[in-house]
């Protein structure tokens, strides 16, 4: 043991530097883990002690329709047998908002909110200023908005808004409140009126879409309980009941599952790392032949050897991880000025640590994969043989059943860290096959390429020549440079080629002659004033027309192959429980084609529906099947006979999954929308917007551009944090490109002093070494960029079901750009080569 | 002591069979000094790998102390050599990450002894190293570098020494003083001696000389 400590020791001693890229590598992989896991733990850490407050409530007992008495009551029994201690109600609806002052040409969507004295019962509502909330400031017409309604106005704090029918002045500016910072995307700013204001706007009109909210505080020994009673007593309204609990648990389960994925990816990172350490193990073992044989012929067993290395890894590996784990806290420690003093948003209100925990499974992963990844390479000291101390002996490679059996050992090993890691055996060996796949593909394909280049090796030019020959000789690192490198060009070419091609998706959507607005709740009785206000060219709208809609919910199907008898069947069929707007109309929209049955022609008095596809293929809802339909309380048993494939992209018309023969819900309670081409100039889209919502202060009007902008946004935040990554991953393959470069470092020395002593000048050998890590760059780039290709053709195609479309000057750039880096990194790692006199190197030989 | 019954070594070259050492019996006794001498490809360095247990014959025994080593796996190969043999190669081969000191202190360590660091001490002192203890290799001369593969190979006083052209890689004033310690080695400890040379000078402090050419005994005496 002593021997094998004592070793262990001297050759870390002797080989630091050359192994200081393993535990980088290393270190660069736990980081990714630590941070990763620790960031989502801390954000949930806030959120999950603070469901209550997310909620505002113990209990939220919620309806998108008025709550009849028959409701009410139910719910004052059950909060009553409950012991609820506590109860308030809210109104929530998205509506347009102006200034009041018409000389201010500007509305806007909100998301507006009426609360009772008693809101809310966790959590705070906080006004900016240190201004103290109350709900006096409400009182009598007053409104409290987020800040960014003021600059899309123009107003301030006394100014006063229109919402609806009627003004409130706006009395305070909301900082926070509980649970607004969870939805990434929302339709508007949030304003907080009165709840006994809401009458007053008019804006609780029929269709609209008003969700009615009940809070209540109730003891933890009997919420479950009444949440489960209540769900029971309006299992066939449109009634929801919910706890703090069932948001803990969905958010918990978010959180494991993007915990789980990001960690996922720090492991493919770590991975990499694995793949130097394999790579540095080998070369190592490679240089340390002779030592090797000498320790066997002074009395040292294979095994006493082969505990050295591992020990030498085992500390490399440790060492690495406490790296990592330090990098870690130190990207944790700058994510809060990195967000600024000022930030509202929830990440700024998260204390970052890294917990022990996680800390201990990034550093045993790291240890764990330094041993993996360098077992197999270790193996070979077994095989060296002392004799060769008098004989120079090739060894034969011959079968290694001990090294077939260690490579099984060490891929089930992987598989069961990545199961680990994801929590889900299936997702880790989902990660590790699509992994070795990948590896798989980008190694044969570098190998052909390499072949291909082959014929080069006869070029005129010397350096080009050796470039080339030096790309297959033995102990070269071709192998490593391309997987490591390659993957990161193909991660990050493959990325940001995607989100070429969303983007390039989105605008179409936005071309010349769609509709770009939509207008919402349009009144029966207002349809023939809102169609002169459209056709007045002085508004500024073009073309639009206006779409009759209905909610309607499905309770029964009596089909071929579905047959759903209750509403209970069909909520136990999931998604087709929900609510639908439907419409009816005697006409193909452009966005629509029938792919089965027939469309009607004229009105009916026998209800027949036309179904979407996607819906049909997901439920079999085939044609001739009748499906039981409940519209504001009537039944109508409608029969399908024809689906319908819905360019949903295409925004003209909507996109509806039902729709009605004319001549069944023409006198039913409906509201209409309808689509608009809105003015091109931004002003002239004010003004329109300002005047609209002044003639008729229930409709809504969503504007696409804004919304695009917005998504646009969210998507490029989203693209910027899978680009960080596939940095990470790059920047891995940089310093396992330098590693590999550094390892070989004593076979170029060697090689270069020849050539000195047979000619060649310093600038010879810097153009070979030039020549042969830019060929490398280009194969890595080429391969990665080929399979970025791939990789958007599949997502595209399976994924996002977009267009597949190239975008040429990207995989260019990506080929070019991993081309310079490579040459780059590989020259200069190699200076000393170049400076280096020969005969001191000769001699050492 | 060591004990050689119709042994011989064939490899491979290319396609062909290459006998590298024709059957051969040898006996040498304990104490004994002989040196194996022959012109370069008579099979010396080879009949030395053999009586180290370095490399397999292929036909034959080999024989330490009664013990049969060709019967012997890997392991119980390098056990023996950590306790029977010193061995001392034409190109030193110490290990390069290690100093002097402790290139002579690893056979004890892998031995398990406990008093390893006073005796490579005292070892390095036999071999007139005292001040160059803490150099790596690469900083000592090739006499310098050669002793210190002396005294490793006496580390764990093997009672058989094995040597491989000691001399073949120094100038001549080394060399002889290599050959003194040789002497000196054979005198004070006893030790069994079987010594590869081109020198004739070192060839004569033996006490039995065996001719080889073209892997076949020409002459013993």
């Amino acid at each position: 043991m002593r021997f094998v400590l004592g070793m262990a020791v001297r050759e870390t001693r002797a080989s630091w530097q050359r192994l200081i890229f393993f535990f980088v590598c290393i270190a660069v992989g736990v980081a990714a883990i630590v941070a990763l896991r620790s960031v989502i733990r801390s954000v949930r850490d806030v959120l999950g002690g603070e469901a209550r407050s997310l909620i505002a409530a113990d209990a939220l007992i919620s309806t998108t329709r008025d709550w009849t008495p028959t409701a009410r009551s139910t719910i004052d029994r059950r909060l009553a047998d409950a012991g609820s201690t506590a109860r308030t109600e809210t109104i929530e609806t998205p509506t347009m908002v102006r200034p009041s002052d018409s000389s201010k040409v500007a509305a806007r969507m909100v998301e507006l909110k009426a609360i009772q004295p008693g809101f809310p019962l966790y959590g705070s509502l906080t006004l900016e200023g240190g201004q103290p909330y109350s709900h006096a400031l409400l009182e009598h017409h007053g409104a409290l908005v987020r800040p960014e309604l003021l600059s899309a106005l123009g107003v301030n704090v006394g100014d006063s808004i229109a919402i609806g029918t009627t003004n409130f002045v706006i009395r305070g500016v909301v900082a926070n409140e509980p649970g607004r910072n969870l939805g990434a995307l929302s339709l508007g700013p949030r304003v907080f009126v009165d709840f006994d204001d809401m009458p007053s706007t008019q804006l609780l009109i029929f269709g609209s879409r008003a969700r009615r909210v009940v809070l209540a505080r109730v003891p933890d020994n009997t919420l479950d309980d009444m949440v489960s009673a209540l769900n029971q007593d309006f299992s066939d309204d449109y009634i929801n009941a919910r706890s703090y609990r069932a948001t803990d648990d969905a958010i918990g389960r978010d959180f494991d599952r993007a915990e789980n994925y990001l960690s996922l990816v720090g492991l493919v990172i770590v991975i990499l790392g694995g793949i130097a350490v394999s790579s540095v193990t080998r070369v190592f073992v490679l240089q340390k032949i002779r030592a090797i044989a000498v320790l066997k012929c002074l009395g040292a067993s294979s095994r006493q050897i082969i505990a050295v290395y591992v020990l030498q890894v085992v500390s490399l590996g440790l060492a690495g991880s406490l790296l990592g784990v330090g990098i870690a806290r130190l990207a944790l420690a700058g994510i809060p000025l990195a967000l600024g003093p000022t930030s509202t948003s929830l990440l700024a209100q998260v204390h970052y640590t890294v917990d022990w925990r996680i800390a201990l499974q990034g550093i045993t992963i790291g240890v764990l994969v330094s041993l993996l990844f360098s077992l197999v390479p270790l193996l070979e000291v077994r095989r060296v043989k002392p004799s060769l101390l008098l004989r120079d002996e090739t060894r034969r490679p011959g079968r290694d059943v001990a090294r077939i059996a260690a490579m099984v050992f060490v891929s089930a090993a992987l598989i069961a860290v990545a199961a680990w890691q994801a929590a889900s055996l299936r997702a880790g060996l989902v990660v590790c096959v699509g992994f070795a796949a990948l590896a798989f593909v980008l190694l044969l394909a570098g190998r052909l390429l390499v072949r291909m280049i082959t014929p080069m090796a006869n070029a005129p030019s010397f350096p080009l020549r050796h470039a080339v020959l030096h790309l297959s000789r033995p102990g070269n690192q071709t192998r490593v440079i391309l997987l490591a490198v390659g993957l990161g060009a193909f991660f990050i070419v493959g990325v940001r080629s995607l989100q070429s091609s969303l983007l390039d998706e989105f605008n179409l959507q936005v071309s010349a002659d769609s509709a770009d607005m939509f207008l919402l709740d349009i009144q029966r009785n207002q349809v023939d004033e809102m169609r002169q206000f459209l056709a007045d060219a002085t508004n500024g709208a073009g073309s639009s027309r206006l779409i009759p809609v209905l909610r309607a919910r499905i309770t029964g199907v009596s089909g071929r192959v579905t047959t759903l008898d209750s509403f209970e069947d069909v909520r136990a069929r999931g998604s087709l429980a929900r609510e639908y707007t439907v419409t009816y109309r005697d006409h193909l929209e452009a966005n629509e084609k029938v792919v089965d049955g027939r469309f009607w022609n004229g009105p009916s008095s026998e209800p027949e529906v036309s179904v979407e596809k996607g819906l049909h293929e997901r439920f079999a809802i085939n044609i001739g099947d009748v499906v039981r339909f409940d519209i504001l309380g009537r039944t109508i048993n409608a029969r399908v006979t024809s689906i319908r494939d819905v360019d949903f992209k295409d925004a003209r018309a909507g996109g509806f999954v039902f729709v009605f023969r004319p001549g069944a819900l023409e006198q039913a309670p409906q509201t209409y929308i309808a689509p608009l081409k809105g003015p091109d100039d931004a002003n002239a889209r004010a003004v329109f917007q300002h005047k609209l919502v002044a003639k008729f202060p229930n409709v809504s009007v969503i504007d696409f551009h804004e919304i695009l902008a917005t998504v646009r946004d969210v998507m490029s935040k989203v693209t910027l944090a899978i680009t960080v990554v596939g940095g990470l991953v790059l920047f891995s393959g940089a310093l396992i490109l330098i590693g590999a470069v550094a390892m070989t470092k004593f076979q170029r020395v060697y090689e270069a002093a020849v050539f000195k002593t047979l000619g060649a000048n310093t600038r010879t050998i810097a153009k070979m070494l030039l020549f042969e890590y830019g060929v490398l760059g280009l194969l890595a780039g080429a391969v990665g960029s080929a399979g970025a290709v791939a990789l958007t053709w599949g997502v595209s195609r399976y994924a996002l079901d977009i267009p597949w479309k190239v975008f040429p000057a990207e995989h260019l750039a990506g080929v070019g750009l991993t081309t310079a880096l490579v040459a780059a990194i590989g020259v200069l790692s190699s200076l000393d080569v170049l400076r280096n006199k020969p005969l001191a190197t000769l001699r050492a030989e | 002591m060591i004990s050689l019954r119709e042994v011989s070594k064939t490899v491979i070259s290319g396609a062909e069979p290459l006998t590298i050492l024709h059957p051969l019996s040898l006996d040498i006794d304990r104490g004994q000094f002989i040196a194996i001498v022959g012109p370069s490809g008579s099979g010396k360095s080879t009949l030395l790998g053999l009586i180290a247990g370095l490399d397999a014959p292929s036909s034959g025994a080999v024989a330490i102390d009664g013990v049969d080593i060709t019967r012997l796996g890997e392991d119980a190969l390098a056990k023996l050599r950590g306790e029977k043999i010193g061995f001392v190669f034409q190109f030193f081969h110490l290990i390069p990450s290690l100093t002097a000191f402790e290139n002579v202190a690893v056979p004890m360590e892998i031995a398990g002894a406990r008093d390893a660091r006073q005796r490579a001490q005292r070892l390095l002192d036999e071999v007139g190293l005292t001040g160059r203890a803490h150099h790596y290799p690469s900083q000592l001369s090739g006499g310098e570098q050669q002793r210190v593969a002396l005294a490793r190979a006496l580390a764990n006083n093997p009672p058989i020494l094995l040597a491989d052209e000691p001399t073949g890689n120094l100038d001549s004033a080394n060399g002889r003083h290599i050959m003194e310690l040789f002497r000196d080695i054979h005198r004070s400890r006893g030790t069994t001696i079987v010594l590869v040379t081109h020198d004739a000078d070192l060839a004569s402090l033996a006490d039995a000389r065996l001719s080889l050419r073209d892997g076949r005994v020409v002459e013993r005496t």
